[in-house]
């Protein structure tokens, strides 16, 4: 064994020693097994599509995400189809609305690059809160005509571009400071960071009349407010508007679609979500983002093996914060005001870090899926009128006599989901993450990795290939 | 003053204000009111540094644990006392109140400790952040739950338990150069009994000594036959209790007030303080209270009374944190290594 | 310095106890970090009353096998019985009050704490804290005059005494020893080699030593380890540190 190999191995040792005693091992459940990406690996072998050109070889390693985009896309329509069909009133219940469903996209986008920075390298950033209100107060206040250069009318999309370099620009002044610090440390100085902006944001008059509750986008003084337009730029024919009652409705799609301007917006949002979501795929499957896990496993080990950790962590803050400022802005768009409370506040990062942890830290698309299982809980137990729910549905279907049944004390049935059920999904919702974080600490999508050995999308293109040709490609079995 | 580009009337009110501030009196008072802050803080932090130098957990659920301190405490005040209840009476029950607090908030964060954070002793720090993250939202719901069931708005300080107060802690109190705040004596006084409480049992008892010790080194302390997962409970307990303290007095401190949000609000300063000073260590938690607890009452005096910058005094604060972990990351007092299992 | 004769009289003498009763009895024992197979099958046992050490390169597994008995890396697979009774699935602090003292790599004094205080706390619940500081200040007469400098101001081998020191403390009869030597000058090495052959007196002393000629002096028996596995055993008499085979296992 030549000598280097030995030294490698002592420190190897040394530190594997000294890092068991602290607990930062990896352990069988940590999302490296879940990601399964080693340096080493390669992609499906090339011989089982022989013959078929890119497109559709693209289209077989990327099954599960078709089939997630489909669902998303039929949502709408289903949600409609449910409403008129005999189970409506369970519809109503159980399925969120489609204005929801939005929110679930540009949130869900967030919380995306949340996972980004914190999944893949290990740096829980819990000031992300600060790049997502960067991108949506950008788009707020040049819509008021507040940013200089930047006339009122800017085009929405390249707002939200701008809002996400801006964002980008925060972070690396952000980063150069915290990034000398790690773990607890470099989570409370980026906590640190944002919540100086949301102190800062919540009283400054220039935002707007009451900066406490935000402004809302009403345009400069001397005009209206402007349209956010999401589509190809420059054609008018493929532009459509976004955001509740100023968005665009179609009439006549392919000849028999009509869909409303909540439809439109998420649809549109949706595009967004789509193109950003592969962005950042494309670099976690990347040997960029291979150094990313490399720093999140072993950090000393990945710059012994020649990287440099804080470059690689600072310009994976960067793009982190990209995307985050992009959800943003698409957020402002679609909701037409941004307040302190609901973009820079530090619980927003909280429910970023909920989604992460009940979709699954280090998946990339889990945390998407977190958020849609946390707004269709919060939807299901909010408050009556809102949206459905489960209130309004047991007191149109519970006889009078249950539930006027008294439990104890004067107490009734009703007054009991009232006071204990509804508007408090936030109760359930932490106990939820408490049983996650003690039992499935992968979260859904990373326990699915887990039994499947590899990424859904790896998974099911070797049981495509494999299944037709009989050859063994396999997925690369990692433990 | 212009050549700085500042605007003369702007310049002419610094300046005023400077007078202002540079007097006897109000440097006094202000003097007393940071280190009323100072004890504050210094009490909820104390937990905290506790158990993260012991254990490696950044407790999230701490702020939450005030709180309940400081409602449960409202609870036992507005029930015994009403309108006509003298003084000592109101003042004794305060201290019985406290005994009940302590215990109450002791055996949760035991039970907490027990039943949640052990499991996850053997997985990777983050876990244990995320669970009293966690923790956290459950326990503000419920208190939410609670509070609204009784009629009591979560969101707004508890006027009734507020009322509950002593007179002589209402009234001002003239102490030759300057009118004080007869509470901020009191939060004074609790400030350094915690301080000479703490110290002492870090010192001068056995379980300090493996408190100390566990805090440099807990698998040493473990190899020594010493079972340090009890002294981790029991460490989490005391910690609990202590915040609950500290929260039932800030339910008596106008400027804090029994509510849900008073879980975040003492959480953020109590994280500063903890790593400023240096997590794990006692004697840096002391220091940095001190000096975040006066930066805290010298900028909010100026920005009540000279520069309407609402947000100057969480801005320095978080300057200090800022410039301390660039400065020192690990804190002024911290040690290379904490914690661990 | 006393003479390696001398030493090897004393330790010889214990050693004759009954060899089928060993102290410590490691059998196939396979400990892992991680996913990382550290321990691949260590068999190894130590009479009481002797002294073994333990010897190999960098990273096969010498400190993982201390680790292991005391629990601190629990094998996955394999047994360590002490005096008759499964130590593997103890907690570490259960296996310590078994009389077990653990003298790690660098020390790993409590640095805040004083030289008294690093002492006082070895003592186990019901033990008599005092006794066992007039006892270690007798047998390090250099740590009395230390006795309340904080452990951290310490100078290397003042350390290495401390920690022998509160290793002995409890009335330990097993130590694990890891890497004494490291970092010290050649003096200070012998003076902590005359103090691990008074405490051999004493106990029994499983010894992990980088610094062969020590090893070979202090010990009655080694165990050669490479790759995670015992390769070579025997008795220390008649070995001497050029040995060929030795040197190759031990080289770089």
């Amino acid at each position: 064994m030549s000598s280097d190999a030995d030294r490698r191995e002592a420190s190897e040792e040394a530190s594997r020693e000294r890092h068991a005693s602290r607990g930062t091992e990896t352990d069988g459940g940590t999302t490296a097994d879940a990601e399964g990406e080693t340096p080493a690996e390669s992609d499906l072998p090339e011989d089982y599509g022989s013959g078929l050109s890119w497109p559709a070889r693209y289209a077989r390693e990327h099954v599960p995400h078709l089939v997630v985009i489909a669902l998303f896309a039929a949502y709408p329509f289903l949600h409609a189809f449910l409403l008129e069909s005999p189970v409506s009133a369970e519809a109503v219940m159980l399925l969120p609305d489609v204005d929801t469903m939005t929110a679930v996209l540009y949130f869900g986008l967030f919380a995306m690059s949340f996972d980004f920075i914190s999944g893949y390298t290990g740096y829980l950033s819990f000031g992300h809160a600060v790049f997502y209100g960067t991108g949506a107060y950008f788009v707020v206040l040049t819509a008021n005509g507040k940013v200089p250069f930047l006339p009122y009318d800017a085009p929405f999309l390249l707002l939200v571009v701008l809002g996400g370099v801006l964002a980008v620009v925060l972070s690396l002044l952000i980063g150069v400071v915290s990034f000398r610090l790690s773990g607890v440390y470099f989570a409370m100085i980026t906590l640190g960071f944002s919540q100086v902006l949301y102190v800062f944001v919540r009283d400054w008059d220039y935002v707007g009349s009451s900066p406490r509750d935000g402004p809302a986008v009403v345009g400069p003084p001397d005009a209206t407010a402007p349209a956010f337009n999401v589509g190809v730029p420059g054609v008018d024919a493929l532009n459509l508007a976004i955001g509740g009652l100023a968005g665009d409705s179609v009439e006549g799609l392919f000849g028999f679609v009509n869909l409303s301007s909540t439809e439109v917006t998420y649809f549109m949002a949706g595009l967004v979500v789509i193109v950003c979501y592969f962005a950042m795929q494309r670099l976690v499957h990347s040997p960029f983002g291979r150094v990313m896990i490399a720093i999140r496993e072993n950090e000393e080990r990945a710059e012994a093996v020649g990287y440099d950790p804080f470059r690689y962590k600072l310009a994976a803050f960067a793009v982190s914060a990209f995307f985050a400022g992009i959800a943003g802005g698409l957020f402002a768009g679609v909701r037409r005001s941004v307040s302190p409370d609901n973009s820079l506040f530090f619980l927003v990062t909280g429910d970023a870090l909920l989604a992460s942890i009940i979709g699954g830290f280090g998946t990339l698309a889990g945390p998407l899926y977190g958020r849609l299982f946390d707004e269709s809980v919060r939807e299901f137990l909010s408050k009556e009128g809102a949206g459905g729910g489960l209130l309004p549905y047991l007191r149109n279907h519970l006889p009078e006599g249950v539930l006027g049944a008294d439990i104890f004390g004067g107490l009734t049935v009703q007054e009991a989901i009232g006071a204990f059920l509804n508007g408090h999904a936030a109760l359930y919702i932490g106990l939820l993450f408490v049983l996650f974080v003690l039992y499935v600490p992968n979260g859904i999508l990373g326990t699915l990795r887990d039994r499947l050995g590899a990424t859904v999308a790896k998974w099911a293109g070797a049981r495509l290939s494999s299944g037709g040709d009989g050859a063994s490609a396999s997925p690369s079995g990692e433990d | 003053m212009t050549a700085l580009g500042l605007d003369p009337v702007v310049a002419q009110s610094l300046v005023d204000g400077l007078g202002q501030f540079l007097r006897p009196s109000t440097l006094f008072s202000v003097l007393v009111d940071g280190l009323a802050k100072s004890a504050l803080f210094l009490m909820i932090a104390t937990g905290l540094t506790l158990i993260f130098g012991l254990m490696g957990v950044l407790n999230f659920a701490h702020g939450s644990l005030t709180m309940i301190g400081a409602y449960l405490g409202g609870l036992i005040m507005v029930l015994t006392v009403s309108q006509g209840t003298p003084n000592g009476t109101r003042l004794a029950v305060f201290f019985v109140g406290l005994f009940v607090v302590f215990g109450v908030l002791a055996a949760l964060g035991g039970v907490i400790e027990v039943g949640l954070i052990r499991p996850l002793y053997d997985r990777p720090p983050i876990y244990q952040i995320l669970l009293t993250f966690g923790v956290t939202l459950v326990l503000d719901e419920l208190v939410r739950i609670v509070t609204l069931f009784y009629d009591i708005q979560p969101v707004a300080d508890w006027q009734a338990a507020l009322g509950t107060k002593p007179t002589w802690f209402t009234d001002p109190v003239d102490l030759g150069l300057a009118s004080v705040r007869g509470l901020a004596l009191f939060e004074i006084l609790f400030g350094v009994v915690t301080v000479v409480a703490v110290w002492a049992f870090l010192n001068r008892t056995r379980y300090g000594l493996v408190v100390r010790a566990g805090s440099e080194d807990s698998e040493m302390t473990e190899a020594l036959g010493i079972d340090v997962r009890r002294v981790f409970t029991v460490v989490f307990a005391l910690g609990a209790g202590i915040a609950g303290v500290a929260g039932m007095l800030l339910m008596w401190d106008k400027n804090w007030g029994a509510s849900v949000p008073l879980a975040a609000e003492t959480l953020l300063p109590a994280f500063v303080v903890v790593i400023v000073g240096g997590l794990g260590t006692f004697r840096g938690t002391v220091y940095a209270a001190l000096i975040v607890g006066l930066a805290d009452a010298v900028t909010t005096w100026w920005f009540i009374n000279v520069v309407d910058l609402t947000f100057l005094p969480e801005v320095v604060v978080f300057a200090i944190l800022v410039l301390v972990l660039v400065v020192k990351p690990r804190g002024l007092f911290g040690l290379a290594e904490v914690g661990g299992h | 310095m006393s003479s390696e004769r001398d030493r090897r009289e004393r330790s010889g003498s214990a050693s004759a106890a009954a060899p089928d009763d060993p102290l410590l009895a490691v059998e196939d024992v396979h400990t892992y970090y991680g996913e990382s197979h550290i321990l691949e099958g260590v068999s190894l046992a130590v009479e009481e009353g002797e002294t073994v050490a333990l010897i190999g390169r960098n990273g096969v597994g010498k400190t993982t096998t201390l680790r292991s008995v005391l629990q601190l890396t629990p094998p996955r697979r394999g047994s360590i019985r002490y005096r008759g009774e499964e130590l593997v699935g103890l907690r570490t602090h259960e296996v310590a009050s078994r009389g077990v003292g653990w003298i790690p790599e660098e020390r790993r004094m409590f640095a805040e704490l004083t030289v008294t205080e690093n002492i006082r706390i070895a003592v186990p619940k019901g033990g008599d804290p005092e006794a066992a500081i007039d006892r270690a200040f007798e047998t390090f007469p250099a740590l009395d005059e230390r006795s309340d400098a904080k452990a951290g101001a310490l100078s290397g081998g003042q350390q290495q005494m401390l920690a022998i020191a509160r290793g002995l403390v409890g009335d330990n009869e097993f130590l694990l020893v890891d890497e004494p030597s490291e970092g010290l000058a050649p003096q200070i090495v012998a003076d902590v080699a005359d103090a691990i052959a008074a405490a051999a007196e004493e106990a029994t002393i499983l010894l992990v030593e980088q610094n062969l000629p020590l090893a070979m002096d202090l010990a009655d028996r080694f165990y050669l380890l490479d790759n995670g596995q015992v390769v070579k055993e025997g008795s220390t008499e008649n070995v001497s540190p050029d040995d060929e085979e030795l040197r190759r296992y031990l080289s770089a």
